[in-house]
């Protein structure tokens, strides 16, 4: 009876072990990536950020990295422009992106080409697309400026006047608005049908079963492709960087570094700031502090989406 | 793309936790193959024109013939981000130029580039050879990281038919009243030919070209902190861009500047006849010969304010600077290399010719091969006159006019700074903040 | 959530309510030629920086300048011009450019997978907090650790080739972990539990009898990853140089080398977006799922 019992036992212990091995084996790949590529280095930001360090010399400077982020004019710069993308740039691609799912879903004929030509702009390289974008806009050269001129409608010099530059970033944006379009056409298909029949029959006209029956149903969805939205928003840096580089009008003489952000820092978002300390200036302490900061505010969005996470059930 | 990285991924998982502490490794200064081995140096530079790539083979058959063991692989179009990059990568070349020296404070304290002070004692190299300011603007603070490699300097060309037989400006009012009288402009004020354009974002018309040697502007205070707000000059410059500027009108400056071509090709708008008169290097000459032989032009020195006439006759000179980055795998091959292009009174010549340059040491200046157009000896004079400025290194390399410039750009042009005074103390205090944040 | 069938999927979730009689059909039709036409007018704007691209792309470069919109003359030999331009240098940023797709994409897969597989499979304590985790790092951005990412590579004299960018994909990729796991869950429990049955082991019952079944969601984490090295400019920009360049940091370059001949500019970069739109045609479906997939399903 006893040695049966301890025989089971040691059966389920070494299954048990086995087991873990098991899980081991399996997630090895990514525990290893994990404390290589994100703990570690998320621990060497931190220990950097009371150094001076230009990959050449290591000085310890105590909080002096921390105290130049308040009087840095550029990061501030950088902070109210990343700011702004969030604040207008998220909010238009969501509604917009929404707008552009419920027109699909009253397309019958055709509305699989309709939606490929809606979802085809967000695929082209982002380098590409802005390049092409900024010539397309570029009053003067470009065509789509020039074409409404004659019709009398004369568009601003985008990305050449502060004032214009992120509106012009942010139509490019709409341009690509095919991943929130496709997400939301995705959910707004998955409202049942017999819903807005039932609501029919009771007389509600549409903006009612849209504002009764869809925007609850497909809320969570909104609220997922809102988060994404500012997270993405928050690392804005390539259509930012090319945008500027692609519309300043003289070619760099070689050696001479310019200002980031052309036209006067209108482009210059936060990561694009951090990459100019850390990479052009190689103030790669400061350039540690600027990571954190960002990593705090990204951390935030990211818990509320957890969050949401949550909400879908997800945690089985 | 060798099997090197699977090696590598077990080192970097034993080393990734002792990487936070150590710095990179010094390279001892006779390292790698001696000079006689046989060997490839890789020597990146910034030129691109094809003349140019051309000028530069031809200056180092010399080379070739003298150390017929190493074979020189040349690399065009580098600038010195590209250069700082491949030096921190630990990977770089064995020999590196640059069109600037802003860049050298940081290259020599840094330690990017290898101080040369040993190479140039064991050698016995007389750096009296060299012109005073040449000396000093390829050193920092006593460490010699750099050698020159010709020089450049800038004076006021003109086009003779454009200048409506007018003789060229040597004051600033001349060039203002000038600039005006020959700029030709469309009803609506677009400028079909522009006499003399103010805004710092035309090429070669950038602040340290004017402010320095026009008004007598210094940079930096004694103790190497910005001297904007405090060296009344910059407000006399900026003054009198702003007020020619205006009288073109932003917005249509803007516009010229956006259509007009490419500096270094054939479609350069003084190239083109489109500028009457325009502030340039030296090397404008090779270009105009090369491109638009048919333009009849004159060069004379920048000009100058008018209460500052005693100092007419000379001008923002700098120079090609090259040298050794720390890491480089075959030093002393590399030190040969840069030994015979510095130094080589022959290879300066033909090297000078073929650019357009000015010659950095003063055998080559005085050499009779020196075959360059007539316009060019404004050049030579210039480099030797006393009242040539540069600029000074920092540790943060030109940083501060990097800024300056952006100021004057995006601020100053446009009409956004009210009060003047307020704006540059503000920019004093932005460049010395990054200063300190540099460690300077 | 997903219980509507695919017919009902077709049909449209918000249609007006149907009015009786001629007047309710006369509205019914103006409804329908306004939604339409919205619809093309919209589809036309989506479009027309493709087609300004192309019609640029064959002008001579002169024309470009003009701000005509058709060109007069048909320069196709610009393209080939972009390809060969500097001793074709565009295409070799075109190799170094498979090569980081293609390497990353393979390793992403090797990795990725098990990973995936473990998370949605295996009963196991902190499974949970791993999967916070993977999410987590799917979604902060890369600039936050990128300092010291560089400082590694430099140490390791790998910065400067594109080692930086494709050694990682052999640890898993958190975003590609997410999304076949979230597949994985999707198929149920009785299939892995029949080949175990049949003596089938773990690694067997993956490769065998799952693998197969997630076919789709693994052509479309594939296609991601490789599109994500194919459009990537920050991680080559940090750390290639110019012999390592990729065809998004090439053509970054591109405009300020060539400044105003925006054919050439513009014909190089058609040639960059081209397999991107041939790609996407063709496996469409793939990639709509995929999208789907990271959005809504639970």
């Amino acid at each position: 009876m006893a040695a049966a019992v301890s025989v089971r036992s040691v059966t389920a212990s070494r299954a048990r072990r086995r087991h873990r091995l098991r899980v081991l084996a399996f997630m090895s790949p990514w525990l290893i990536g994990f404390t290589l590529f994100f703990a570690y280095p998320l621990a060497a930001t931190v220990y950097f950020s009371f150094f001076r360090y230009n990959l050449f010399q290591l000085t310890p400077i105590g909080l002096t990295n921390y105290r130049f982020l308040f009087k840095d004019p550029d990061a501030w710069r950088a902070i109210k422009n990343t700011m702004w993308l969030v604040i207008v740039m998220v909010p238009l691609r969501v509604l917009f992106g929404l707008g552009l799912a419920q027109l699909l879903t009253r397309i019958k004929r055709g509305g699989n080409l309709l939606r490929a030509v809606f979802y085809l702009p967000f695929l082209i390289p982002p380098v590409a697309a802005t390049v092409a974008f900024v010539f397309v806009v570029n009053p003067g050269t470009g065509p789509v400026n020039n074409l409404l001129a004659k019709v009398g409608i004369h568009l601003p010099d985008w990305f050449n006047d502060p004032t214009w530059t992120k509106p012009g970033l942010t139509l490019l944006a709409l341009w690509g608005i095919g991943d929130v379009m496709i997400i939301l056409l995705a959910s707004l298909l998955d409202v049942p049908k017999s819903l807005y029949e039932a609501a029919s029959i009771d007389g509600a006209n549409a903006w009612q079963q849209f504002r009764r029956i869809t925007l609850p149903t497909i809320s969570p969805v909104l609220m997922f492709s809102a988060v994404t939205g500012v997270i993405q928003t928050l690392q804005y840096f390539t259509q930012a960087m090319v945008a500027a580089n692609a519309s300043q009008g003289n070619a760099d003489q070689a050696g001479t570094t310019t200002a980031p952000g052309y036209p006067d820092g209108a482009s210059l978002t936060f990561p694009q700031t951090l990459y100019n300390e850390g990479f052009q200036q190689f103030n790669m302490g400061y350039a540690c502090v600027l990571a954190l900061v960002l990593f705090v505010v990204a951390m935030f969005f990211t818990l509320i989406l957890l969050r949401q996470f949550h909400a879908f059930g997800d945690d089985d | 793309m060798s099997p090197r990285p699977w090696r590598l991924i077990t080192a970097l998982a034993v080393t990734a936790a002792a990487t936070a502490c150590t710095a990179g490794n010094q390279t001892p200064a006779d390292s790698g193959p001696k000079a006689e081995a046989p060997q490839t140096i890789e020597v990146w530079h910034g030129w691109s024109a094809s003349h140019e790539v051309k000028a530069f083979e031809d200056a180092i058959a010399g080379f070739h013939k003298l150390h017929p063991n190493i074979t020189v692989k040349l690399v065009k179009g580098q600038d010195d981000t590209k250069i700082l990059n491949a030096i921190r990568s630990g990977n770089p070349p064995d020999v590196v130029s640059s069109f600037t020296t802003n860049n050298v404070g940081q290259f020599c304290s840094s330690g990017a580039l290898q101080d040369l002070t040993p190479y140039l004692k064991k050698d016995k190299v007389d750096m009296a050879m060299f012109p005073k300011a040449v000396q000093d603007y390829t050193q920092y603070k006593g460490n010699r990281c750099t050698m020159p490699l010709l020089a450049d300097d800038y004076a006021l060309y003109s086009n003779k038919a454009l200048m409506k037989g007018n003789q060229p400006p040597k004051t600033l009012s001349e060039l203002t009243a000038l600039a005006k009288k020959l700029t030709v402009r469309d009803p609506d004020g677009t400028i079909k030919v522009a006499g003399f354009l103010p805004s710092v974002t035309y090429y070669e018309h950038v602040p340290e070209h004017l402010a320095g040697p026009g008004f007598g502007a210094t940079w930096l205070t004694p103790q190497g902190r910005a001297n904007f707000a405090t060296d009344p000059a910059f407000t006399k410059y900026l003054q009198w861009e702003k007020s020619l500027l205006d009288w073109y009108g932003y917005d249509n400056v803007k516009k010229f500047v956006h259509s007009m071509g490419q500096e270094f090709e054939a479609s350069n708008p003084f190239e083109k006849g489109k500028v009457a008169m325009a502030i340039d290097g030296e090397w404008r000459t090779k270009f105009l010969q090369e491109e638009a032989p048919k333009v009849q032009y004159d060069t004379t020195p920048t000009p100058v304010d008018d209460a500052r006439q005693s100092t007419y006759g000379g001008g923002f000179v700098t120079g090609t600077i090259i040298g050794i980055p720390r890491g480089a795998k075959h030093a002393q091959a590399s030190w040969e290399f840069v030994k015979y292009l510095t130094t080589d009174t022959n290879a300066l010549v033909t090297f000078a010719n073929g650019l357009g340059n000015v010659p950095s040491t003063i055998p080559a200046l005085a050499s009779p091969n020196l075959d360059l157009p007539p316009q060019f000896k404004t050049f030579l004079d210039v480099f030797k006159n006393p009242n040539s400025t540069t600029i000074p290194s920092t540790i943060n390399g030109g940083d501060f006019v990097v800024k300056f410039q952006s100021f004057v750009q995006d601020q100053w042009e446009p009409g956004k700074v009210p009060d003047l005074q307020k704006g540059l103390q503000g920019l004093d205090k932005k460049v010395n903040d990054s200063l300190q944040l540099a460690g300077g | 959530m997903t219980e509507t069938s695919v017919a009902t999927r077709r049909t449209p979730a918000l249609s007006p309510p149907a009015p009786r009689g001629s007047a309710g059909r006369n509205r019914r039709l103006l409804y329908w030629v306004a939604t339409h036409a919205v619809a093309i007018a919209l589809a036309l704007m989506f479009l027309a920086p493709l087609v300004f691209m192309f019609l640029t792309a064959v002008m001579s470069s002169n024309e470009t300048l003009g701000g005509g919109l058709w060109p007069r003359s048909w320069h196709w030999g610009n393209f080939a011009t972009a390809l060969t331009t500097d001793h074709g240098v565009m295409l070799h940023w075109l190799l170094n450019t498979l090569i980081y797709a293609v390497l990353a994409t393979a390793f992403m897969l090797i990795s990725s997978l098990p990973v995936a597989y473990a998370l949605a499979r295996f009963r196991f304590r902190g499974r949970k907090v791993a999967f916070v985790l993977v999410i987590t790092t799917m979604m902060l951005p890369p600039q936050v650790t990128i300092v010291p990412m560089y400082i590694m590579w430099a140490r390791f004299h790998l910065t400067g080739t594109l080692w930086p960018l494709i050694i990682p994909m052999l640890f898993g990729d958190a975003f590609s972990i997410f999304l076949l796991r979230q597949f994985l869950v999707t198929i149920p429990k009785e299939y892995a539990d029949a080949a175990r049955v049949d003596g089938c082991g773990e690694f067997r019952t993956m490769m065998r009898v799952i693998l197969p079944m997630a076919r789709p969601a693994i052509a479309a984490v594939a296609l991601f990853q490789f599109f994500y090295a194919w459009n990537d400019y920050f991680g080559p920009l940090i750390y290639t140089k110019p012999d390592s360049w990729t065809l998004a940091v090439g053509l970054s370059t591109f405009r300020a080398a060539h400044h105003v001949e925006w054919n050439l500019t513009m014909a190089a970069t058609l040639l960059t977006v081209l397999p991107v739109i041939i790609v996407f045609f063709l496996a469409q479906r793939v990639f709509i799922q995929g999208v789907t997939l990271t959005g809504v399903k639970g």
